[in-house]
């Protein structure tokens, strides 16, 4: 028996190992690369705020994993998940690492807009911005036999009642889910605060779509390809500038060509801490450049539906405060903001 | 590709030299993880997941597969044996599980649990070949409306949850809801009874109430009561052998519990924990001899334990075939598909055979894999009960915390493990029966977001869920279930007069 008890408490031991792997190991491997101002000289940890297996989790794990496969950076890059409430314990907990350069992190709209929506301590001001690597777009989606046969005749129904069409999206009024939708809907001259928008975490908003508890499904566009193909559900308008690549993706409008002027782009990129040593933005930025030009990189935009937007640190940063201002007016208008 | 073709495929892929020791392999790893208190299928997939990356997404996913269900089969383990139970679906399994256990039946428990977990299992699998292509359908059936209803449907047990006072159970479960509110309300984005507190954001998840209301409150009691005599005779492990009476009462609940709790599992949402009540109460109603449930039930143990093993099977119908998670398990299981560049959906099942189909027959094999393994470990297993109870206890607490950190990596929700402890302690100690808030948490959420789903569709029209077939029908389940035991009690009386 206590051979068994001491067996499993070993194994679990050796889980827990293997979880935390990778942190610690080859802190001094030689900097052989090209002078630099700053170079890492211990391993660094790249912080997904949220489980395994969602976008930014494989966000960063695909990153690490070209950064060091493509040895563009010789310091070891472990991942580490730090789920809940949206991103904002794991924006906490990089809070308080300091100025250290070696806590990185993915983030993407939301890193915006929980802060916004009051939800978080911390928001894109107390990081730094180092540098955007992908992008992907949003989409708006109906039966395959409803009546609107694009995104014009939606807004004109809903201009007439908006509270007849109901919105459904996976998260909470006030998260991209809703506001993405909300961006198009009020510029296309929707009264914003009269739409009836469904939040459904559980069974997803496809099943409401489908069996017509909802009429618009608002998600990312590579949640939906599969029910297009088998022409289950239509994509009314992607939210890109221009029409998607691929086979199905190329067949939807942009909400642009139908006359709507605007766009959503849900970008992805990699921020440190706040004070983080210029030279150390400098050299990251410069690496996660060289591994977005890569040939590998581009295999893994390809297999995840991704598409390449590449920004520095400093446009980035602008890019955000632009965002940002976007975001408070519509949360403002919808009495959603936390101020 | 036909159906029939398209099995072929499936057995071909889980038939062959690497498949089987994937499956193996998966299933291994599933159910032993699945074991250990506090922890589940979570865990355990999201401990694989980084291994799978590079791999053949066929093989890894019928792997992947194969740590689900196999954490699931297992997860019965601590729920019977130490009243720890690692995931929502095997608390339904602790209520007869640990009485039998405690009186001397550990063994007999465990295999009850394995055997009725197989036939759940298995069924469920002949269920989801024959009809995969057909049951997408029935996954979205379920509209706001109906899972409301099917809400209301479940929260009935309560009555039949409850030993003695009614009132304590419907304090009890008037506060599970209460803390079902906790979190950011996903309707409004407004955050409710946090404090301001970021830690309480996402709600409080349903392992630290488990672990609390019934490892950590078991624990003090334990511990309070440990010179008592009957706490220390708990250690025969008593026979393995089933004896004929024992499977004759197993194979009718578990076979009625597997086709329920498949249907159950097939909507997304719903799943294994709602399934393995409905199934719990259903068999006490239909029982002889209702009295004997929850003090160590043949029927109260197999019932369950099939039904949850079926659920899981059943949730692969929305995961496949539409994509849709309809779990933060299954969510987990969606993440390890989309990792390996396997989108699921309404396509899968004809661009990619060998994943759909694959899956499907390995579930087979995974299943026979589960029973060979478990049933010649149960006496070892069993024997945890021998230790002795100080250090049973301490492993408890520790195994708890260990599995309450490794959901969210968070020390806080180590404090509320704690506190939820006491307050299952303080219950025990009045006699307010822990399952009827626990029940209340799970349904609680989301019975009043499907309500007000309903309610912002149909424009505060509450026609709605009398107008909807689904919704209609399960009202009026909800009212009989609701007044059928008062019916039955009015009748004893005037029997006895």
């Amino acid at each position: 028996m206590k051979k068994l008890l001491a067996g499993s408490i070993f194994a679990f031991m050796l889980l827990i190992l293997a979880a935390c792997g990778g942190d610690d190991q080859a802190a001094d491997e030689g900097n052989n690369g090209e002078p630099q101002d700053w170079e890492p000289e211990e391993s660094i940890e790249l912080v997904a705020p949220a489980g395994a297996g969602g976008g930014w989790d494989t966000t960063a794990r695909m990153t690490a994993q070209t950064l060091t496969e493509e040895g563009i950076i010789d310091q070891d890059i472990g991942v580490v998940n730090k789920p809940g409430a949206g991103g904002a314990v794991g924006w906490a907990h990089i809070a308080n690492q300091g100025d250290s350069p070696y806590d990185l992190f993915v983030s993407s709209s939301p890193l915006l807009l929980v802060p916004l929506n009051g939800q978080s301590d911390y928001n894109f001001e107390d990081f730094t911005p180092i540098a955007n690597v992908i992008a992907d777009y949003a989409s708006f989606a109906v039966r395959d036999d409803a009546e609107w046969e694009d995104l014009n005749d939606l807004f004109d129904d809903m201009k007439e009642d908006p509270s007849e069409i109901t919105v459904v999206g996976t998260s909470a009024p006030g998260s991209m889910d809703h506001i993405q939708f909300i961006r198009f809907a009020r510029e296309a001259g929707v009264d914003i605060s009269q739409i009836s928008y469904v939040s459904d975490p559980d069974a997803g908003g496809v099943t409401q779509l489908l069996n017509g508890s909802a009429d618009v499904f608002s998600t990312g566009v590579g949640q939906i390809v599969e029910q297009i193909r088998s022409e289950d559900i239509r994509a009314l308008a992607v939210t890109s500038e221009e029409r998607l690549e691929g086979e199905i993706l190329s067949e939807i409008p942009t909400a642009k060509e139908q006359g709507i002027d605007e766009t959503f782009v849900n970008w992805r990129g990699i921020f440190g801490p706040g004070d983080m040593d210029d030279a150390a933005v400098e050299y990251y930025e410069e690496k996660l450049k060289e591994m977005s030009e890569t040939e590998a990189f581009a295999d893994v935009r390809d297999n995840y539906g991704w598409d390449e937007m590449f920004m520095g640190s400093e446009e980035y940063q602008e890019f955000l405060e632009q965002e940002n201002e976007v975001f408070k007016e519509i949360l403002d208008e919808l009495e959603l903001s936390a101020e | 590709m036909g159906a029939i073709e398209g099995i072929i495929t499936g057995f071909e892929v889980a038939l062959s030299l690497e498949g089987i020791l994937f499956v193996l392999l998966g299933v291994f790893v599933g159910t032993f993880i699945g074991m250990l208190p506090g922890l589940g299928p979570i865990s355990a997939i999201a401990i694989m997941i980084p291994i799978t990356y590079g791999m053949n997404p066929t093989l890894a996913l019928v792997m992947m597969a194969g740590v689900y269900y196999g954490a699931v089969f297992g997860g019965s383990t601590s729920s019977i044996l130490l009243n720890a139970p690692g995931i929502s679906g095997t608390v339904a399994s602790s209520f007869d599980g640990y009485p039998m256990a405690q009186n001397g039946q550990a063994g007999k428990a465990l295999a009850i649990a394995a055997i009725s977990s197989f036939i759940g299992g298995t069924i469920s699998v002949i269920l989801l070949m024959a009809f995969a292509p057909m049951l997408s359908s029935v996954a979205i059936s379920f509209g706001p409306p109906a899972y409301f209803a099917l809400m209301l449907l479940g929260l009935t047990a309560i009555a039949s949850l409850s030993e003695g006072s009614t009132v304590k159970a419907l304090i009890s479960a008037v506060i599970g809801f209460m803390v079902a509110t906790i979190g950011i309300d996903p309707q409004t984005g407004t955050a409710r009874y946090t404090f301001g507190s970021t830690n309480l954001l996402d709600g409080i998840d349903f392992l630290i109430i488990a672990l609390g209301l019934f490892a950590i409150a078991e624990v003090g009691y334990l511990i309070i009561n440990r010179h008592k005599k009957s706490m220390t005779d708990a250690k025969q492990l008593g026979s393995l052998k089933l004896s004929k009476q024992d499977m004759k009462e197993i194979a009718g609940p578990s076979g009625r519990q597997s086709i329920l709790g498949f249907v159950l599992g097939i909507l997304p949402g719903a799943g294994a924990t709602i399934a393995s009540f409905i199934s719990y109460i259903s068999e006490k109603r239909l029982s002889k001899n209702p009295e004997k449930f929850g003090k160590g039930a043949v029927k109260g143990l197999a019932a369950p334990e099939a039904s949850n093993n079926a659920a899981t099977s059943g949730s692969f119908v929305p995961l496949l075939s539409l994509g849709i998670p309809g779990s933060g398990t299954t969510a987990v299981m969606l993440g390890a598909f989309l990792v390996l560049g396997v989108q699921p959906g309404p396509m899968l099942m004809g661009d990619n055979p060998d994943i759909f189909w694959g899956i499907i027959a390995s579930m087979y094999i995974g299943n026979v894999f589960l029973l060979i393994l478990n049933l010649p470990l149960i006496p070892y297993i069993a024997r945890v009960l021998t230790v002795p109870r100080p250090l049973l206890i301490s492993l408890v607490i520790v195994f708890s915390l260990i599995g309450v950190y490794a959901i969210s990596f968070s020390t806080f929700d180590l404090y509320l493990l704690l506190a939820f402890g006491v307050i299952g302690f303080l219950m025990r100690m009045f006699a307010f029966p822990a399952p009827p808030f626990i029940l209340a948490f799970i349904l609680g959420g989301m019975m009043e977001q499907s309500f007000r789903q309903a309610m912002t569709s149909s424009n505060g029209d509450i026609s709605i869920f009398f107008t909807n077939n689904i919704s209609l029908v399960l009202i009026i389940l909800s009212v009989l279930s609701f007044t059928f035991p008062i019916i039955k009690s009015m009748r004893q009386k005037k029997q006895e007069a």
